[in-house]
């Protein structure tokens, strides 16, 4: 790969903050970075242009309690949902910043022109979600992640946020324990550029795509980010809760929003019953994600699903809804099971089955986005603060990443005076690039990326999934030490420097590959069944045991495990029902 | 393929994707590979696509994301329309293929070539940027957060549709003055001027509106709606941009641009004649000199070749000109109403 310039850019003064992601977090974080000191140097990176980043694709809401639909709603209650939701597992310190500042941070994105949806009194409107007592999550039809990332891009453009697009991000640049800053490829050119930074933040979302055909993640939700802090040494957290969401597409995995339930929809099996009375009777459809899940999935383990040659589905009927309502509230979620299913929801209803949709787990870091590497910071689904614990509750992944963004580029904007970043030497930008390289070597023996993602996707799916248990895991984790091998010869065929897609794919695999082991290794470890973890050998809760995050840290090639304390707060450890 | 074949196959068809091809680094020019492939029906174009580069051809290069159709990376001109990949089913694609069995899979138009189906994007970004594609809110903001505004339902439809917009650039590619002028502002920034316009939170509306009335802006937009029938997510955007139009007459005047005169002498012509005066309509919209200057040669050559148009008295009015007078009088009463309606759906 030919670098031409790269004494000039290892001249150049380094970036006070370089922000790896133009998601929600990202946008966010760059926004606050340049309120906070307008005379910063900020970048952010991102493999693909910020307004296709995957917040767009959050099509419920975000909660905020705003009491604008029921004037009874409080910031204490949502913090309790959020608490409760999280099988207490959540740190109660972090859900209080999460929840208080979210009224602020939802009308911060009014004033700079999010489209909310109105109530008649001309305030932003709210709907029921799933595990919240009140309706309180605040929503622009099923477009909220559209809207809310259109609106942060905007605004960006306003300020003159500087923006390498289509930068696929490699690896930190480490001087001891201390980053020199970043080192990542441009995939219009092919060439390895060095970030030099003084602070670093790491905003890359989620890695539940590993699930692959199980997923409702965009092709590109690899865990990069999560990847890149656990090669330098920086530990993860919790990695073994990840949230499947009881409605996605049969065919694809694809995501019906919570939305639809929140507007009234049913959940239906092959008996016609709307089962979630025998799970959460009260609730019913709006019961937490994992409980609902683990209904879906039980219903269809007990044979009252329907069957097809894609696989076992159940029914998301909307039609008692009506034609308007569905047309006015649910536009996209109609196109999409029309494009996708072929089945318009005014008419007929929807096949659904649970889909890896939300990564809980993620970089370890304390209330201001910090991780345990000075210099280092992560937030949004890239970052584990953690205030959604072992499940997250619907519309709160959106108010994570608005949160927890605005407050990391608040933290390096103020800390970045303090670091002083070395060089990063010629020699290392030529290693990646022979690195990079050498995936498009010839070889007798060779492996294609598509098989090992595909089998990837399969073995977590059926080992690591929504029911979990000891012999299962193992055999994951053997599959999966498996095909780490197989990926070391693992071969690159498109072998130009520009736009090398083929190239990108492989990386991201490598990514998925890190972050599969420590969602594995967490799995075994923790003998108890919380939140989206349920453990079929171990089908209680173990708060003397287990009421604890667990930590992974990369150490010769292996997770090594940790434990960390759960922050208690006001709300003591309660049995959870719905 | 024969109906016997396609029974072997268990309802499997070949399909045959004509893709264009262009890496920078080894081609002088671009050309088409073929790729051949059994389907079921269901199957989207970008699924098979991708298919084709795991199994097929792992060079073939293309922007793909979230694959459900809202983040608009795959958009791509297939059978020479532009729409996304994604949410564009194989079996749709061969009902319209010229040639049987062949579906034809290009970049987007209008946008530069980086490779095979993938075409540069930072034009469009620089003129979002150019016409202030957002909004400057106009409460300071230090304030932000503390309050929101009040916004009617009413007001929220205004834009409602328009913040549908993906960015996916269909309607970039398929805009018939971008092929003439690269520097044409385009319909996707139009739309989000227009967005941004009738928003009451903000506050650079009258500054947007004279950047957009400028040369190669909201003017030059010839009314081919190809924009809009292109639009994957059936934004109306001709709309936005007649929006725009009647707020720069309404607010700028019918004298302010060669674009406004225009029009206004387009609207003065049909309802006095029912028809066009086309003699004089470049002097009332451009002046005496810019079309002594300009249109000279051109009308020296219509001489020659006797195509001039009629002079202005020989314009006689259209048959039936006073009942469309009426009708005339009636359509511009019902015009705000209709907008309003429109903004609404």
């Amino acid at each position: 790969m030919g670098r031409v310039c790269t004494e000039f850019r290892l001249s150049m003064k380094p970036f006070d903050i370089v922000i790896v992601g133009g998601g929600g977090a990202g946008l966010y974080a760059a926004m606050e970075a340049m309120k906070t000191n307008p005379g910063l140097n900020i970048a952010v990176i991102s493999k693909v242009y910020p307004n296709r980043s995957h917040t767009s694709a959050a099509q419920g809401g975000a909660n905020a309690a705003l009491a604008n639909t029921a004037k009874d709603d409080s910031v204490e209650l949502h913090i309790f949902d959020t608490i409760k939701g999280s099988d207490y597992l959540a740190d109660q310190d972090a859900v209080e910043v999460l929840c208080s500042e979210a009224p602020k941070i939802i009308r911060e994105l009014e004033n700079m022109g999010t489209p909310w949806s109105r109530l008649d009194d001309r305030t932003i409107a709210q709907r029921p979600f799933g595990g919240a007592g009140r309706p309180r999550c605040c929503y622009c039809a099923d477009k909220t992640g559209h809207t809310i990332l259109q609106t942060l891009y905007e605004q960006c453009l306003r300020k003159g946020v500087q923006f390498f697009n289509e930068y696929f991000a490699l690896d930190l640049s480490l001087d001891g324990s201390r980053p020199k800053g970043l080192v990542a490829m441009n995939i219009k050119t092919g060439r390895v550029e060095p970030f030099h930074a003084r602070t670093v933040v790491l905003a890359t979302g989620g890695y539940a795509k590993m699930y692959w055909n199980r997923s409702s993640n965009a092709a590109g939700n690899t865990g990069d980010g999560q990847a890149i802090a656990y090669r330098a040494g920086i530990p993860l957290k919790d990695m073994e809760f990840v949230q499947f969401h009881p409605t996605g597409l049969r065919k694809s995995g694809l995501l019906v929003t919570e939305g639809a339930r929140g507007e009234g929809g049913y959940l239906v099996n092959s008996l016609g019953e709307r089962f979630m009375s025998r799970y959460a009777p009260e609730k019913m459809e709006l019961g937490p994600r994992d409980l609902v899940s683990r209904s879906l999935e039980t219903e269809i383990l007990e044979g009252r699903g329907y069957d097809s040659p894609a696989g076992k589905y159940l029914h998301l009927d909307l039609r008692h809804l009506g034609a308007d309502l569905i047309k006015s509230r649910l536009p996209q979620i109609r196109e999409m099971c029309m494009y996708f299913e072929g089945v318009d929801p005014i008419d007929e209803p929807i096949p659904v089955r649970p889909t890896a949709h939300y990564s809980m787990g993620g970089v370890d870091t304390d209330n201001f986005g910090r991780t345990v590497m000075d210099g280092v910071y992560a937030a949004g689904e890239c970052g584990c603060v953690s205030v959604h614990g072992a499940n997250r509750l619907g519309g709160n992944s959106l108010l994570d990443i608005l949160v927890f963004g605005r407050i990391a580029g608040r933290a390096a904007a103020e800390e970045a005076a303090r670091f002083s970043p070395a060089p990063i030497s010629e020699s290392e930008l030529a290693a990646t690039e022979q690195e990079l390289r050498s995936y498009m070597k010839p070889s007798g023996h060779y492996e294609r990326y598509g098989t090992l993602r595909e089998e990837l996707g399969q073995t977590l799916a059926q080992n690591v999934g929504i029911f979990r248990e000891a012999s299962k895991i193992d055999k994951g984790i053997e599959e999966l030490t498996a095909l780490k091998e197989r990926f070391s010869h693992v071969r690159v065929f498109d072998t130009s420097d520009v736009y090398n897609t083929n190239l990108l794919q492989v990386l991201e695999l490598r990514n998925m590959l890190d972050l599969a082991e420590t969602v594995a290794a967490g799995a075994l470890v923790r003998q108890e069944s919380r939140g989206s973890h349920t453990r079929t050998d171990f089908p209680t809760r173990d708060d003397a045991n287990w009421h604890r995050h667990t930590t992974y840290t990369l150490e010769s090639g292996r997770p090594k495990l940790g434990f960390k304390p759960v922050t208690m707060g006001r709300y003591e450890l309660q049995e959870r029902t719905y | 393929m024969t109906d016997s074949t396609m029974q072997q196959n268990e309802g499997k068809r070949e399909v045959t994707f004509r893709v264009h091809r262009f890496n920078p680094q080894v081609d002088t020019k671009p050309y088409y590979d073929d790729y051949t492939i059994k389907l079921e029906k269901g199957i989207t174009v970008l699924r098979a696509l991708n298919y084709i580069k795991e199994h097929v051809d792992p060079s073939l290069t293309l922007r793909a994301f979230c694959q459900a159709g809202i983040c608009g990376s795959c958009a791509m001109r297939i059978n020479n329309m532009s729409k996304l990949a994604c949410t564009t089913q194989v079996w749709d694609e061969l009902d319209k293929a010229k040639e049987p069995g062949v579906i034809k899979v290009d970049p987007l138009r209008n946008l530069p070539l980086i490779k095979d189906l993938v075409v540069e994007m930072d034009p469009l970004v620089g003129k979002m940027q150019h016409y202030s594609n957002w909004v400057e809110s106009t409460m300071p903001e230090e304030e932000w957060g503390k309050k929101e505004f009040l916004v009617s339902g009413e007001e929220f439809l205004k834009y409602d549709k328009a913040t549908d917009c993906i960015l996916c650039a269909s309607c970039v590619s398929e805009c018939t003055i971008l092929r003439a002028n690269r520097e044409y502002v385009s319909p996707a920034v139009l739309l989000k001027s227009y967005r941004m316009n009738v928003d009451t939170r903000d506050a650079s509306h009258d500054q947007r509106l004279a950047d957009l009335v400028k040369d190669h802006g909201v003017w030059d937009c010839t009314h081919c709606y190809r924009c809009q029938e292109s639009c994957v997510k059936h934004i109306p955007i001709m709309d936005a941009i007649h929006g725009i139009r009647e707020d720069a007459i309404e607010r700028r005047g019918v004298k302010d641009t060669s674009g406004a005169r225009h029009a206004e002498a387009f609207m003065d012509d049909i309802s006095k004649k029912g028809k066009l005066v086309e003699a004089t309509l470049p002097i009332r919209t451009n002046g005496v000199g810019w079309t002594l200057k300009n249109l000279l040669p051109m009308a020296v050559k219509m001489v020659i070749k006797r195509r001039t148009p009629p002079p202005p008295p020989l314009v006689k009015a259209s048959k039936g000109i006073e009942t469309f007078r009426e009708e005339f009088r009636e359509m511009s009463g019902h015009v705000a109403k209709d907008h309003e309606k429109q903004s609404g759906e």
